[in-house]
């Protein structure tokens, strides 16, 4: 499980998040919507500390850190069980997609090498990459890239999967493959929060819809209920827009 | 009738210029091993803003540019010597060194890896900074360390933008090793200086010296090349 508790975030004297609370269960998959701006990918990325909230604490598997005063082990911790999925992919682009894979294992997992590419093997077998395990990143397609991104995520067997806008920097016909292989690692079990401009995809993936706007928190609900019923009017003008364009 | 060149003299002084070619390699070679640590340890110094020594770091880069290389060989040759003298009449400090039989090639070492150090840190830093900012953080979201971050993914990267600089700056350093001969340090330019006043045949030995540092050189650029072109690999883009 997952929690975030009042959750700040001021960039000098700008406050992009302005206290969220958000809590995830084990196995559920979170859709965060919203338009540009509202501090989704901030959210997302103050969960592993790429971004340091200004104040709040984040909870997984038991272990609550403080923002504002988490220690390096704090910090490793939370990243060790996070995975999380770039807009960019950002793969280690001198590394191989296998050592991509296997870095995290061998490094800071400290697994054996042979051990590290059995797990990274299975993973980028799940992606249908098995056959590009020896290609620098740079000779794949951007869909291929970001699936290595996910076998990354995957590789440490995270407690929580976190997507930043997985499919944006993709061309449209790229987009299903990559989408495909999130729903299926979603349908095996894994925590997931996703930000995406996919609303099609959201619906269809999550069991829960944040919508956030301005750093704040707008309204949450089950997919079914957010996309065919939502409580506040910004969610339905969003919502209703997004999904006729 | 005066030649204009004497030919014979010119062939038969190259093959015994030729044998310090070694030489001047070594001294090149090592300093620029040296001040590739040198430059990479100022570079992560001024990158991290360390308190203190990212400021004399500044210092030092600025010096090194801002003076001639010719003139950072004397003051190592003669300052150093008088440093360690004075520690030891004042302190009694490293006694187990006779500065009189200190190598010249020492000093040659000291000022060429102190001078390439300067120049290689600006070239490192900005390869460095010019590493996608996504590397990092990927980096950073497997959990990686700084130190791993540094070893396994940014310096790996860095080295493919800096290698061309890296390689003019050899280049550079094979020609500059011409002035180890102020100090007493017999390389290529320094056995043609010697040849050169025993049978008043300056112009001939230049000639034949410049016959050595040009193909030596082209050698280098060549294999630059070769290195360059491996090193890249990654970047080949080819969907297959």
């Amino acid at each position: 499980m997952i929690q975030l508790q009042q959750i700040h975030k001021y960039y000098g004297s700008q406050h992009v998040l302005k206290g969220i609370d958000l809590t995830v269960g084990k196995g559920e998959v979170v859709a965060i919507l919203g338009p540009s701006g509202s501090g989704k990918s901030t959210l997302l990325r103050s969960i592993n500390f790429l971004e340091r909230a200004t104040s709040g604490s984040i909870t997984i598997n038991g272990r609550t850190v403080d923002a504002a005063s988490a220690s390096k082990q704090d910090v490793l911790a939370l990243r060790l069980s996070t995975g999380m999925v770039f807009q960019q992919y950002h793969l280690f682009k001198n590394l191989k997609v296998l050592q991509n894979v296997m870095l995290g294992l061998t490094d800071v997992k400290k697994l054996s090498p042979a051990k590290a590419k059995e797990i990274s093997t299975v993973l980028l077998e799940k992606v249908g990459l098995k056959d590009r395990m020896n290609h620098y990143p740079s000779q794949l397609s951007g869909g291929q890239q970001q699936r290595v991104g996910i076998a990354r995520a995957l590789a440490l067997n995270p407690e929580v999967l976190l997507f930043d806008e997985p499919t944006s920097s993709l061309d449209p016909e790229l987009v299903d493959e990559v989408l495909s292989v999130i729903k299926q690692v979603a349908s095996e079990g894994n925590t997931m929060i996703i930000v995406t401009h996919e609303l099609g995809f959201a619906r269809e993936v999550a069991d829960r819809v944040v919508f956030m706007e301005d750093g704040i928190v707008v309204e949450e609900g089950t997919a079914e209920q957010m996309f065919t019923n939502p409580l506040k009017e910004r969610t339905r003008q969003f919502l209703s827009k997004a999904l006729r364009a | 009738m005066e030649k204009l060149l004497d030919i014979d003299y010119l062939i038969k002084s190259y093959p015994h210029i030729l044998k310090y070619l070694p030489v001047t390699i070594w001294i090149s070679v090592a300093s620029m091993v040296l001040g590739i640590a040198i430059g990479l340890a100022t570079a992560l110094i001024r990158l991290y803003k360390v308190p203190v020594l990212g400021p004399l770091s500044a210092l030092y880069v600025s010096f090194v540019r801002g003076t001639p290389l010719l003139v950072q060989i004397y003051l190592v040759f003669y300052g150093i010597p008088k440093f360690i003298y004075y520690f030891q009449t004042q302190h009694g400090w490293m006694t187990g060194i006779d500065v009189n039989y200190v190598s010249p090639e020492v000093y040659v070492l000291l000022s060429f890896s102190f001078n390439l150090g300067a120049y290689l840190s600006e070239t490192i830093r900005s390869a460095i900074e010019s590493v996608d900012r996504g590397q990092f953080e990927a980096a950073d979201a497997i959990g990686l360390s700084r130190t791993q971050t540094m070893l396994k993914i940014i310096l790996p990267q860095a080295l493919t933008v800096a290698l061309p600089n890296l390689g003019n700056t050899f280049i550079s350093t094979i020609k500059d090793t011409s002035l180890v001969f102020v100090i007493g340090v017999i390389d290529i330019m320094g056995e043609a200086k010697i040849i050169g006043a025993r049978g008043l045949a300056y112009f001939e030995v230049f000639i034949a010296v410049s016959l050595i540092y040009w193909p030596v050189c082209i050698i280098i650029e060549r294999v630059l090349v070769i290195v360059e072109k491996r090193i890249r690999k990654y970047e080949r883009s080819a969907i297959s």
